[in-house]
C-alpha cells in the first residue's frame, strides 16, 4: 500500500513506469510489432465488412506509403513532423508527465513562426542569407512561445496539483480557438478569401534536394534527426535529463535523492513544449508556407502520442515509429484519391495500435497460450 | 508530496475566496460595462443550459462509478463519440431521412447498448489484461475520432449526417403554466428529465444501497471487500461497463438534442467527455454534485446565444472557449480532490 502522503495519481504513474521499464527491448519490439499487425488486421476486417476489397486496401497501403519516390517523399514529410512531435511527447512521458497538449503547443509554435517571419521580413535582406536568418528567428520564436504554452500546465500541475492530462487537452482547444480567431481576423492576409495569413516570402523556404516535392525537403528531416539526437543526449547525459528520467521512473526515489519534484515537472513540460514548437516551425516553413485555421492543420500532436508509446517513449525509437505512422498517413492521402474507402479508417487503426500497446499483458498471455516466443514470465 | 499540498481547511477557504472574487468581478463588470444581466439570465438560457448539461452529466455519472470502483475510465470522450454516431446511425437506418420520435428513442437505446458492448471489451482489457488505464482511455478517444467519422462517411458520404430528428419537448399540461419553473422543468426535452432522474438514482444507489458500498469498497479497500466474500473483479467489470454505457447514452442524448451527427474536427462531442471528468471531480464524486457541475459547464457553453441576443459583441470563436478555460480554472483552484485510494491498482484475489 502507498504511504499516506503520496497521491494515488503519482503512485499510478510510478507503477505504470515500473511496468514499462520491466520490459526488455526485445519484448517491446515484439509488442510494437504485434500491436501494429493486430490493428491492421482489424482494419482489414472493417474494410471487408464495409464491402470493400481488403487485399486491394492492403496493396494501397504499401503503394501509397513507399511505392515510388513521390510516395516516399510524402511519407518522409509526415515522418519529419511526427518525429518532432513524437519526441516532444516522449520527453514528457519519460518523465512521468502526461503532456497530451503537444497539438496545442505545435499550433502555437507554428503560428508564432509565421507571424514572426512576416513581421521581421521587411527589416532583413532578401535572398538566401535573409531567408536563413528569418527561418532561424522564426523557429526560435516558436520555441519560446510553445515552451511557455507547455510550461503553463506544468506550473499548474506542480504548484496547484491540476491534472495535466485534462489541462493540456483543454489548452489544445483553447490554442486552436484563439489562433483560429486570430487567423480569421487580425492576422488574415489582405484580400484572402480563406482564413489564412499572408504567405511567407519566396526565399523563406527549404531547398528541394533529393526529392522534388514542394512540401518536403530532406533538410527538414535532417533538422528532425538533429533534434532527436539532441534530446537523446540531454535525457541520457545531463543532470536535467537524469532528474527527469528518475522522476518518471520512481518519484519517491527521485525526491529522496534531492530532485526538486515541482521544478522537474515544469522543466519537463517546458522542454516538451519547446520541441513541439520546433515541430510547428518546420510544419509552417516546410509544408504550409503560411498559417491557416488550426482546426485543419492535421493531428500531428495527437498521433505523436501513438508514435511515442510505440517507441516505448525512447527518443531514438521515435524515428522508426514515426516512419511507420508517416507511412500510414501517406497511404491515407493516396487512398483518399485512389479508392472509395473512407480514410478516417487510418485514424481508427492508429487508435487501435495505441490501445494494444497499452495492454502488453494481452500479448504475453496470448504468447503463453500458443507457446510462442517463450515469454514465460 | 511537499508543501504544495493544501489542507482541507485551506482548500475550502481558497474555494470560498475564489467564489467571492468571481461574484465581486461579476458585480463590478456589470456596473462598469453596463452588462444587461436580465437579458443574459433568461428562462430560455436556463432551458438551453440544462439541455447542454445533460450529456455531460450522464457521462460524468458513469465515469464517477468507474473511478469509485478503482478504475479510471479516461475513455469517456471516445464512448460519447461512439454513442453519438451510433444513435445517428440507428435513427437513420430505422427511420431514413424523416425519422419519428419513436425511432429517435430506439436510436438512443441502440447506441447505449452498443456502447455497453464496446465497454465490455474495454473492461476486459483494463481489468483482465491490466492495460495502462490512461493510455487505453486515450486510445478509445482516438478510435472514436477515427471510426465515428468513418461510419458517417460510409453511410452519408460525408463526415456529417444529414438533419435527422431532434427530441421534441414534452409539455406537462397545467404545470407548464407555472412562471419560470414551468417552462424550465415542465416544457422541456424528456432527456433533461432522464439525466436528472439518473443523477438522483445514481446517488441513492451509490450511498444508500449495498451495491453502492461494494463499488466504493472496490476502490477504497479491495482487500476488505474480498475478505467479505465479494468478487472485486466483478464489481469493477460492472462499474466500467456502466460507465461506457452512460457515456454512450450521453453521446446519444447530445445527438438527439442537436438532431444530427457532426464528425468534422473533434466531432460534435468536442471535449465534453473530458469536461465530464472534471465535472465529477468538481462534484467531489457525488452524482448530484457532478450533475450540478455539468450544469455550470452547460451554462458556459450556451452563453454565446445569450451574448448575441443581449447585443454584446464578442467573437463566437472566443466565447466557445469559456467551458475549456473554466475547466482549467476549476482544476487549478480546486486542485486534486481525494481520489479513491486504490484507483489504478490492479487487484488480484489471493485464491
Amino acid at each position: 500500500m502507498s504511504d499516506a502522503d503520496s497521491s494515488p495519481a503519482r503512485d499510478l504513474l510510478d507503477r505504470a513506469a515500473d511496468r514499462v521499464l520491466d520490459l526488455t527491448v526485445l519484448e517491446r519490439l515484439a509488442i510494437a510489432a504485434a500491436s501494429t499487425v493486430l490493428a491492421l488486421l482489424i482494419g482489414l476486417v472493417v474494410v471487408a465488412a464495409a464491402g470493400y476489397d481488403p487485399a486491394q486496401f492492403l496493396r494501397f497501403v504499401f503503394v501509397g506509403s513507399f511505392g515510388d519516390a513521390g510516395a516516399t517523399a510524402r511519407t518522409l514529410k509526415f515522418t519529419t513532423i511526427l518525429t518532432l512531435t513524437g519526441v516532444a511527447v516522449a520527453i514528457a512521458f519519460r518523465a512521468g508527465v502526461f503532456n497530451i497538449g503537444v497539438q496545442g503547443q505545435f499550433v502555437v509554435g507554428g503560428f508564432t513562426t509565421v507571424v514572426t517571419i512576416l513581421w521581421l521580413a521587411p527589416v532583413f535582406p532578401t535572398g538566401t542569407v535573409g531567408g536563413v536568418l528569418l527561418m532561424v528567428f522564426g523557429t526560435l520564436a516558436a520555441v519560446v512561445a510553445a515552451g511557455a504554452y507547455g510550461a503553463l500546465p506544468g506550473i499548474l500541475k506542480a504548484y496547484a496539483d491540476a491534472n495535466e492530462i485534462i489541462t493540456t487537452i483543454m489548452l489544445n482547444f483553447v490554442a486552436v480557438g484563439v489562433v483560429g480567431y486570430l487567423v480569421e481576423g487580425a492576422f488574415r492576409g489582405e484580400g484572402n478569401r480563406a482564413p489564412n495569413t499572408e504567405r511567407l516570402p519566396e526565399y523563406v523556404s527549404l531547398p528541394r534536394i533529393v526529392y522534388d516535392n514542394p512540401d518536403f525537403s530532406i533538410l527538414g528531416f535532417a533538422v528532425a534527426l538533429l533534434v532527436v539526437a539532441l534530446v537523446a543526449v540531454v535525457m541520457a547525459r545531463t543532470t536535467v535529463g537524469y532528474d527527469m528520467v528518475t522522476s518518471g521512473y520512481q518519484q519517491a526515489a527521485a525526491t529522496f535523492s534531492g530532485v526538486d519534484a515541482e521544478r522537474t515537472i515544469v522543466t519537463t513540460m517546458t522542454f516538451s513544449g519547446m520541441v513541439a514548437g520546433v515541430a510547428g516551425a518546420v510544419f509552417a516553413i516546410m509544408i504550409q508556407g503560411y498559417y491557416s485555421d488550426p482546426a485543419g492543420v492535421g493531428t500531428y500532436g495527437f498521433d505523436a502520442i501513438a508514435v511515442s508509446l510505440l517507441a516505448a517513449n525512447n527518443p531514438l525509437g521515435v524515428v522508426p515509429a514515426s516512419l511507420l505512422f508517416g507511412g500510414l498517413d501517406s497511404a491515407a492521402s493516396y487512398i483518399s484519391i485512389n479508392s472509395d474507402v473512407p480514410v478516417q479508417l487510418i485514424d481508427g487503426i492508429v487508435g487501435l495500435v495505441v490501445l494494444f500497446v497499452a495492454a502488453p499483458e494481452l500479448f504475453r498471455m496470448a504468447a503463453k497460450r500458443t507457446g510462442l516466443g517463450g515469454a514465460d514470465r | 508530496m511537499s508543501g504544495a499540498t493544501l489542507g482541507t481547511d485551506d482548500r475550502s477557504r481558497l474555494l470560498l475566496g475564489t467564489v467571492l472574487v468571481v461574484v465581486a468581478l461579476a458585480v463590478v463588470s456589470t456596473t462598469i460595462f453596463d452588462l444587461p444581466v436580465a437579458a443574459i439570465l433568461t428562462v430560455g438560457f436556463v432551458e438551453r443550459a440544462l439541455q447542454a448539461a445533460s450529456p455531460i452529466a450522464l457521462a460524468a455519472i458513469g465515469g464517477l462509478y468507474a473511478e469509485k470502483s478503482g478504475v479510471f475510465n479516461i475513455g469517456l470522450e471516445g464512448f460519447m463519440i461512439f454513442g453519438a454516431v451510433a444513435a445517428a446511425t440507428f435513427t437513420f437506418l430505422l427511420g431514413g431521412d424523416a425519422p419519428s420520435q419513436t425511432t429517435l428513442w430506439l436510436g438512443i437505446l441502440g447506441a447505449t447498448l452498443v456502447c455497453g458492448l464496446l465497454s465490455v471489451a474495454f473492461a476486459v482489457l483494463l481489468v483482465r489484461y491490466q492495460a495502462n488505464q490512461i493510455v487505453a482511455g486515450l486510445a478509445v478517444w482516438f478510435i472514436g475520432l477515427g471510426f465515428g467519422p468513418f461510419t458517417a462517411v460510409l453511410l452519408w458520404g460525408n463526415r456529417n449526417s444529414p438533419g435527422l430528428a431532434s427530441m421534441n419537448s414534452v409539455t406537462v399540461p397545467g404545470l407548464s403554466e407555472i412562471p419560470v419553473l414551468g417552462s424550465v422543468l415542465f416544457d422541456t426535452s424528456p432527456l433533461v428529465w432522464l439525466a436528472g432522474v439518473l443523477a438522483v438514482a445514481a446517488w441513492v444507489v451509490l450511498f444508500r444501497t449495498k451495491y453502492g458500498y461494494w463499488v466504493q469498497a472496490a476502490g477504497e479497500n479491495p482487500e476488505a471487500l474480498d475478505t467479505a466474500g465479494i468478487d472485486v473483479t466483478r464489481i469493477r467489470y460492472a462499474a466500467v461497463i456502466f460507465s461506457g454505457l452512460m457515456a454512450g447514452l450521453g453521446g446519444a442524448v447530445l445527438m438527439a438534442h442537436a438532431g444530427s451527427f457532426t464528425g468534422t474536427g473533434d466531432t460534435m462531442v468536442n471535449g465534453r467527455g473530458w469536461i465530464a471528468i472534471v465535472a465529477y471531480l468538481f462534484g467531489n464524486y457525488n452524482p448530484i454534485g457532478a450533475a450540478l457541475a455539468a450544469l455550470l459547464f452547460g451554462g458556459l457553453d450556451m452563453l454565446q446565444i445569450q451574448f448575441q441576443t443581449a447585443g454584446i459583441e464578442l467573437p463566437n470563436r472566443l466565447v466557445n472557449l469559456f467551458p475549456y478555460v473554466a475547466v482549467v480554472v476549476v482544476l487549478t483552484v480546486w486542485g486534486s480532490t481525494r481520489m479513491p485510494s486504490s484507483v489504478g491498482e490492479h487487484y488480484e484475489s489471493e485464491e
